[in-house]
């Protein structure tokens, strides 16, 4: 059985894992939706009670009766690349392939259900409080009267996007920003802000969830002088990371948000104070990994690749040999 | 006006990466000119960047 992946071909990330899935024998058939009727085909019939799907690729075949898991990395818009490309053509392109591909019973990471819901990160912070995470103290609002008395109440805060999404027209960067004391929430009143009690750092947390398996980095924060920068994807690099334990109580409470939140993969940041507490920040259900393991060398590709690889009810697995299927 | 967020936005870096590798879909891999698999090249994926979270990214908002 095969493991199909959604991906874009410049995804290097994805390449990680594609080398072990190789190495283990595993068949893998790799597609971008945006390549939906540019270089790939779909078919499927529902006939006699039963349903029969094909997906081609790069000169593949494969039955989508016939996937043992679905990795939506990093698809493209379907049919982006189509020779007229337009919003209906992409609909259309969207309902077939994730409808069939629904209608498998292949495992995923991440089910696209349980991938759109992770992404609203007011919901990412009540599962969070719900499974036990220590929380930083935040409001989302509207109101500038409740920003100026949550400021009164934090002094310290910090600004970030409800959505975790960056302004495109024209092309702007929103990263974490710390608020002045003095700021003037009027502007409150023009979009949802999310305002949080800031964090003294002394490290950078990236906990990457898959399946079971947890792998933690950590990055000592520059504690020299007061940051100005508080976002680590914005900071000049500084330390390294480096592997570190996952607390046993972390553990437990991250494990419970993957199974609550529905999740095979989950990518979480946390950020560690000067008591050594891991704050959640948020959980990126399709986060990016492969820079930690470029940095820290944790096997987390691998990881991945076991996950998806892993046997369906009904396959027997010899030792050292690829899954076969007994039906 | 525009929302509070905003006031703190900053032009988007236009990352313009020059990859050293292409698309192998054969191999379903990326590969180095000498035919090397990209992936196994931790120093060269290092030093190109393009396994980082790129926040602010257009396509990648899921870092």
């Amino acid at each position: 059985m095969t493991v199909l992946i959604l991906t874009c071909e410049e995804d290097v990330t994805a390449d990680m894992v594609v080398v072990h899935l190789h190495g283990s024998g595993v068949p893998v058939v790799r597609v971008d939706p945006a390549d939906l009727t540019a270089g790939v085909s779909l078919s499927g019939e529902y006939v006699h009670g039963r349903f029969r799907g094909h997906l081609s690729a790069g000169g593949r075949l494969v039955s989508i009766g016939g996937l043992r898991s679905v990795w939506v990395r990093r698809p493209g818009t379907p049919a982006g690349r189509a020779a007229q490309p337009s919003p209906w053509l992409t609909e259309e392109a969207a309902q077939a392939l994730y409808g069939m591909l629904r209608g498998s019973d292949a495992r995923w990471m991440n089910h696209p259900d349980a991938a759109r819901q992770a992404r609203h990160k007011p919901w990412q912070l009540r599962l969070a409080q719900r499974c036990g995470l220590p929380v930083p103290a935040t409001v989302i609002t509207t109101f500038p009267r409740a920003a100026r008395e949550f400021a009164e109440r934090f002094p310290d805060l910090v600004v970030k996007p409800v959505s975790g999404a960056h302004p495109q027209d024209p092309p702007r960067a929103v990263p974490t920003s710390r608020v002045a004391p003095d700021a003037d929430f009027t502007a409150v009143a023009f979009g949802p802000t999310l305002l949080q009690r800031r964090i003294a750092k002394r490290a950078d947390i990236r906990l990457t969830a898959v399946g079971e398996r947890l792998l933690a980095a950590r990055k000592a924060a520059d504690t020299g002088a007061e940051p100005v920068e508080v976002d680590v994807r914005f900071a000049p690099p500084g330390a390294p990371w480096e592997p570190v334990d996952v607390p046993p109580r972390i553990a437990d409470c991250v494990r419970t948000y993957l199974r609550e939140a529905e999740l095979a993969y989950g990518a979480f940041d946390f950020a560690e104070d000067a008591d050594g507490t891991w704050w959640f920040l948020e959980c990126n259900q399709s986060g990016q990994f492969g820079f930690v393991e470029v940095e820290t060398g944790q096997p987390i590709a691998r990881a991945v690749a076991e996950w998806l690889a892993r046997p369906v009810p009904g396959e027997t697995v010899e030792a050292g040999r690829t899954p076969t299927t007994a039906r | 006006m525009q929302p509070f967020a905003l006031n703190y936005a900053r032009p988007a870096r236009e990352l313009v990466i020059t990859t050293p590798y292409v698309y192998d879909s054969g191999l379903q891999l990326n590969v180095l000119a000498d035919g090397r698999v990209a992936a196994r090249d931790h120093a060269l994926l290092r030093e190109v960047g393009t396994t980082t979270s790129t926040a602010g990214s257009k396509t990648h908002f899921d870092d």
